[in-house]
């Protein structure tokens, strides 16, 4: 049972830690990088570090699924929490379009300038 | 058939399912009749709500019969319908001004309409909501039919400036995101009265953390310095449509927002401090960047941040005159505004710069848009007859009774320079010597009406200004009362 809390806390560390360490190279992604798809990948990369983060927040050591059935009324204490998940599968379909339309303007600002770089790309003032 | 606030939204989201076929399979035409049929029905819904509203007080309906903390549910109080209303008659004004706009082929046109109408209903959607996520939804809803129609022009730069309005807005959701998310781990809820209920259990910390996350991230949306990188270029590259329907429907959603949070979730009071000085701050670095600019779109753009300001000022004075103030203003820029980006958009309609300079001598060639942009621009920068005065006067009212006189100063400093850009656009409309002979374009009679509708309502209200007021005094009880909102939503639901 020792082993069992120590190996819990170790994957809670670890999926919170690396639901941030996502969110900090997607932010390094977009900040830093010059490339317009590296750009839209970094975007990407936020989104899921946030998602995995939503999930994470909902979880309970050793829960069920969040499904009532006969002879397990009370076991509402050891559910995981539905809702993030709900909330989850709803943010990565916005994720999704918001990844295609900024997909489709690298596309058309690529045709416009002939480059995907943002810094050579400067007909409007920053 | 009984009339629901669902309306607002149901209606709009089957109509762009179903336009792309019934305009592939019926008739092309179809592709922009049936939004501006959507668009003139939500008017329809507004009118009936509104008055159904002055009687009951608030309307809350709950979706799918869910009662209010589990489900989602859809508040229509004096406040948010009054919102909804100003919006859903703007968007139609909107596509009745675009119904034959420039350049759009029919296969363009197709999409052009119904993004316009989706973004109409995203914003709506955020004024009308009651939770917390699904407020995120349809700040989503609105932020991609936005960037899709600031780069609609594939000769502009409208792909630059959409891509960057899309990197600003992302961060921005993803700061709502992870507020939401904070918010629901400290209370275990995402309706929006019962985490006012609940938000004193928060530690302070916490609380602040998350106001700082939805500060950013609504402040995005809503213009506020230095938060605005995105607007000058999305406003100027957008089509001429499109700018009004910014400055009159997705920056109001996003003030709303921020007002919505600020007011109701969460009572701290450093955060009326913080909405003056940021709203002094975007008003005062906007309002002398337009004095610099030499594109007519880029100033009015600048003349629409410095007004948000103008409108987060009056919120944060927090009285109930400077409230009303706030409403009176936030529905003076969407007319207002929308009136000179319209004029503004035939005006320079052939000229490839848009320049300001091109605009010499127009007063004589399109007399009537000429006028109705002198008009625009006299009543933002509020001069008397017109609508604008009795806002600015509200909100000088309430800083007046709070002793605020740097404020006051810095309001009335601020509107001089308004003047000095404005006039000299309308100056060189009737003065100016024409440089390079530019062919004019006519405006169509739809725009033409929709023009003339805005402009009729700038002096109408102006001359009469009590036919608003009464609808914003019960706005702004409704905003400043708290608890009446979270007894409505509720204990509706219950029974």
């Amino acid at each position: 049972m020792q082993d069992f809390e120590q190996y819990n806390s170790i994957i809670t560390t670890g999926v919170y830690g690396s639901a941030i360490a996502l969110i900090l190279i997607g932010l390094y992604a977009v900040l830093i990088k010059k490339h317009l798809i590296k750009i839209v990948i970094g975007l990407s990369i936020i989104d899921a570090g946030v998602h995995l983060l939503f999930v994470a927040i909902g979880y309970i050591k050793g829960g069920t699924a969040p499904i009532f059935s006969p002879g397990n009324e009370d076991a509402a204490q050891q559910m995981v929490d539905p809702v993030p998940q709900a909330l989850v599968l709803t943010a990565i379909v916005i994720g999704f379009a918001v990844t295609a339309v900024a997909l489709s303007l690298v596309i058309r600002l690529y045709k416009h300038h002939n480059t995907a770089r943002i810094d050579q790309i400067k007909s409007l003032k920053w | 058939m009984v009339i629901s606030p669902v309306h607002y939204i149901a209606v709009p989201l089957l109509a762009a399912f179903t336009i792309p076929l019934l305009s592939k399979y019926i008739h092309k035409e179809l592709a922009r009749i049936v939004p501006g049929i959507v668009l003139l029905y939500s008017v329809f819904v507004s009118i009936v709500l509104m008055m159904q509203v002055s009687e009951v007080g608030v309307i809350s309906e709950k979706i799918a019969g869910w009662s209010a903390p589990w489900g989602i549910n859809l508040v229509f109080s004096p406040f948010s319908g009054f919102l909804a209303s100003l919006m859903s008659v703007v968007g139609f004004l909107i596509w009745l001004y675009s119904y034959n706009f420039k350049k759009i082929e029919q296969e363009q046109s197709q999409k052009y309409h119904i993004l316009q109408m989706m973004m109409v209903t995203g914003a709506i959607g955020i004024v009308l909501t009651g939770d917390i996520f699904n407020l995120f939804v349809f700040m989503e809803i609105t932020a991609i039919t936005a960037y899709s129609l600031t780069s609609f022009y594939r000769e502009r730069d409208g792909a630059e400036a959409g891509f960057k309005y899309l990197l600003i807005g992302s961060f921005a959701s993803v700061m709502i995101l992870l507020a939401v998310m904070i918010l629901y781990t400290q209370l275990g809820t995402l309706n929006m009265a019962e985490i006012a209920q609940k938000s004193h259990l928060m530690p302070t910390s916490i609380k602040a953390t998350v106001l700082v996350l939805f500060l950013i991230g609504f402040g995005i949306e809503a213009e506020m310095f230095p938060l605005n990188g995105w607007a000058p270029d999305a406003y100027s590259q957008a089509p001429g449509p499109i700018g009004a329907a910014f400055a009159g429907i997705v920056v109001k959603a996003g003030v709303y927002a921020l007002i919505r949070v600020i007011f109701t979730l969460f009572d701290i009071h450093g955060a009326y401090d913080f909405l003056i000085y940021g709203g002094l701050i975007t008003m005062i670095i906007a309002e002398t960047a337009a004095v610099a600019q030499t594109n007519l779109k880029r100033m009015l753009a600048y003349s629409s941040i410095g007004q948000m300001g103008f409108v987060l000022i009056a919120f944060g004075i927090g009285t109930k005159t400077a409230i009303v103030g706030a409403l009176f203003l936030m529905f003076n820029h969407a007319v207002i505004k929308s009136l000179l980006f319209m004029s503004g958009s035939y005006l320079t309609y052939n000229s490839v710069s848009k320049k300001i300079s091109a605009l010499a001598g127009l007063g004589k060639k399109l007399p009537i848009v000429s006028i109705l942009f002198g008009l625009g621009a006299f009543a933002i920068v509020g001069l008397p007859p017109f609508s604008g005065f009795w806002s600015k006067l509200y909100v000088l009212t309430a800083a007046a009774d709070q002793n605020m006189l740097l404020l006051i100063m810095a309001i009335l400093a601020v509107s001089v320079i308004e003047i000095i850009y404005y006039f000299r656009v309308v100056s060189t409309l009737y003065y100016g010597k024409q440089e390079e002979e530019i062919e004019v374009q006519k405006p169509s009679i739809n725009a033409m009406v929709s023009m003339l509708v805005l402009g009729a309502t700038i002096i109408v209200v102006g001359v009469y200004p009590d036919i608003v007021t009464n609808f914003f005094d019960s706005a702004a009880d409704m905003l400043l009362d708290k608890a009446s909102y979270i007894q409505a939503v509720l204990t509706q639901n219950i029974n």
